[in-house]
């Protein structure tokens, strides 16, 4: 039979050894598993309640589990220090390898800089963004912290095999990213739950134009259109980014011709305009054009959506001999140390610095939010994964998503404008 | 905390509109405890919604329920919320739901037979939805006998200690 990325990787870990088909339940063997701050105080808290007294009694395989402290590095509070300090405690005793601990940043870019996914595996995290690794052609997706729990003691999890979605994406890359433009379009058009629990496989043209930071934009924001898998083919640009990181072998996924998909849509990007979702929906999209004049008093790039080298250089460069517009906080986050490593050697951070760009840690913060909360009244544009109502503080302030070109156009006009009546020749 | 998925709930409807998400149900990085929490649930769609919100109640939503972040609602258990029951839920939060065992249900076309502050009568055993008052009714998704088990255990944690008690069993038992 022939059959999609998703049920053949469910196929291969299927522990009942049976051929998966979409709607099947099945009991899957995961490859690898991406614990953040869950792993000490909440995971030891539930094993308790179990009726483990004296906490989680093992793991299945400490050198498959990933640990990595990013929603609370550095610690913004004693409380949260106090936490890190019980999941150090907890690495310890269960004897997990991998471990990144005085390292701030987001643990997907981490998970994927430092090459601990790879094409073809079943990876797991307790975080919904965990989907992003589909870039790289792994089946990923977030599980709660209870499954995160049983995952922990049996590198098992039962999971729905999800039907499937062809999302063909056509047309010529510019010279700036346009990733966030495409899964807002893809929202605005069909909605915020197109791909409820399916596996998205993107395809088409652009595909092989588009770099790995455009990739991972797309995969993590599966989420934000209700996936439960988002897939890039590997091709030479994966095998590029995946040699120069690890030589673990692996076993890239391809769709069977003839596999059966519940949906196909096509979106052809060359007459594609710029988008920004209003408040306070991902879905609530519209052109650019119509949300222009809206005065802003925040501007952000980073998170696991937008923080990676390509987001942060085209402010860079669309700032270079420009100012941020008096009152205008603009705040840029990389999404890694070495995502902020690569841009400090490309001179970029002097360039955001010049122009009165406030760059902040690598982590989490400025989506979760820690870094820049916003008062009532207030208008943010960001490039980062959401805009729901009080996700950045009040409940009367208003967030609108957009491009990072988008973005950085509007800290200069200090207003929601189209990028191309700021930045002349685009 | 187990859940017996063979009783019939029945209780007053709050309704709620298409993709409520997660930073409104638990919106935890603005009010950190439980008890803070209880007071600030759901209030960006009903403001009165933690104030009035009673034991037993019902949450009727449409679809998409959840969506956002992979957040347990398990402060909707606390205020009381003995059931929801939406067009649609979002994975994560339904994986959140049936791995805590907080009773979720999934029934299209819910939104369409019952009013909030209407009386629902969730039958998981027949399978339907019904408003007692008009006697409309819908049915409920069921879901396989391995997540019934997890709803029996009290959720998955539960599930995994008792696995993990019976293969310690089997493993110090003599071998024949």
């Amino acid at each position: 039979m022939a059959q999609t990325m998703a049920e053949k990787l469910l196929t291969r870990r299927n522990l009942s050894g049976k051929a998966a088909r979409a709607g099947d339940f099945v009991e899957a063997k995961i490859d690898g598993a991406m614990c953040h701050y869950h792993a000490g105080e909440p995971m030891h808290d539930m094993a308790i309640e179990a009726g483990f007294k004296d906490g989680l009694p093992r793991v299945w395989d400490p050198e498959r589990i990933y640990v990595l402290l990013d929603h609370h590095q550095p610690a913004l509070s004693q409380k949260l220090a106090d936490e890190n300090a019980v999941i150090r405690r907890e690495v310890e005793r269960l004897g997990i390898q991998c471990f990144h601990d005085a390292e701030p940043g987001i643990a997907h870019q981490m998970m994927l800089d430092y090459g601990l996914v790879r094409p073809g595996e079943l990876v797991v995290g307790n975080d919904s963004h965990t989907i992003g690794y589909g870039a790289v052609n792994a089946g990923s997706t977030g599980i709660t912290r209870a499954d995160m729990f049983y995952v922990l003691l049996y590198g098992e999890l039962w999971f729905q095999v999800p039907e499937s979605i062809k999302v063909v994406l056509e047309g010529r890359q510019p010279n700036y990213p346009i990733a966030k433009d495409i899964i807002l379009t893809l929202a605005g058009q069909h909605g915020d739950d197109i791909a409820q629990s399916m596996s998205v496989e993107y395809s088409g043209s652009l595909v092989s134009q588009l770099s790995i930071d455009s990739r991972m934009c797309l995969s993590t924001h599966g989420v934000e259109i209700g996936a439960k898998f988002a897939m890039f083919e590997s091709d030479e640009t994966t095998r590029q980014f995946v040699k120069s990181r690890t030589d673990k072998p692996y076993e890239p996924l391809t769709p069977d011709p003839g596999a059966q998909y519940a949906k196909e849509i096509t979106l052809n990007v060359d007459d594609m305009p710029f988008v920004v979702a209003k408040p306070h929906q991902f879905g609530n999209v519209v052109p650019v054009d119509e949300a222009r004049g809206t005065r802003i008093n925040q501007a952000q790039i980073g998170s696991c959506a937008n923080g990676r080298f390509e987001d942060i250089e085209i402010a860079a460069r669309m700032l270079e001999g420009r100012k941020v517009a008096k009152g205008v906080r603009f705040i840029i986050s990389p999404a890694s140390q070495q995502v902020y490593l690569q841009c400090l050697k490309a001179g970029l951070i002097e360039k955001l610095v010049e122009a009165g760009v406030q760059v902040v840690t690598p982590g989490c913060g400025v989506c979760q939010p820690r870094v820049g909360f916003l008062s009532d009244g207030e208008v943010c544009i960001t490039a980062t994964t959401r805009n729901f109502k009080g996700r950045k503080g009040s409940l009367n302030a208003e967030i609108y998503l957009a491009g990072p070109l988008t973005v950085t156009a509007a800290a200069v006009a200090g207003e929601i404008v189209n990028p191309k009546e700021v930045f002349r020749g685009l | 905390m187990g859940f017996d998925l063979s009783q019939v709930i029945r209780g007053r409807v709050w309704k709620f509109g298409d993709s409520i998400e997660t930073d409104a149900i638990n919106p935890y990085y603005r009010y950190p405890t439980m008890e803070e929490l209880k007071q600030h649930t759901m209030e960006a769609y009903r403001p009165e919604f933690p104030q009035q919100v009673k034991p037993g109640d019902i949450m009727v939503a449409g679809r998409n329920f959840g969506c956002g972040s992979s957040r347990p609602g398990l402060v909707l258990r606390e205020v009381g919320v003995a059931a929801i029951v939406a067009e649609s839920v979002a994975r994560l939060f339904l994986r959140n739901s049936i791995s805590r065992a907080i009773p979720i249900f999934v029934a299209p076309g819910v939104t369409a037979i019952v009013q909030d502050g209407e009386t629902l009568e969730v039958d998981y055993p027949k399978g339907v939805v019904r408003n007692p008052a008009s006697g409309k009714a819908v049915a409920l998704r069921k879901f396989p006998p391995m997540i019934e088990k997890i709803f029996e255990c009290g959720g998955l944690p539960e599930f995994a200690r008792e696995r993990y008690l019976k293969e310690a069993a089997s493993a110090s038992r003599p071998k024949a």
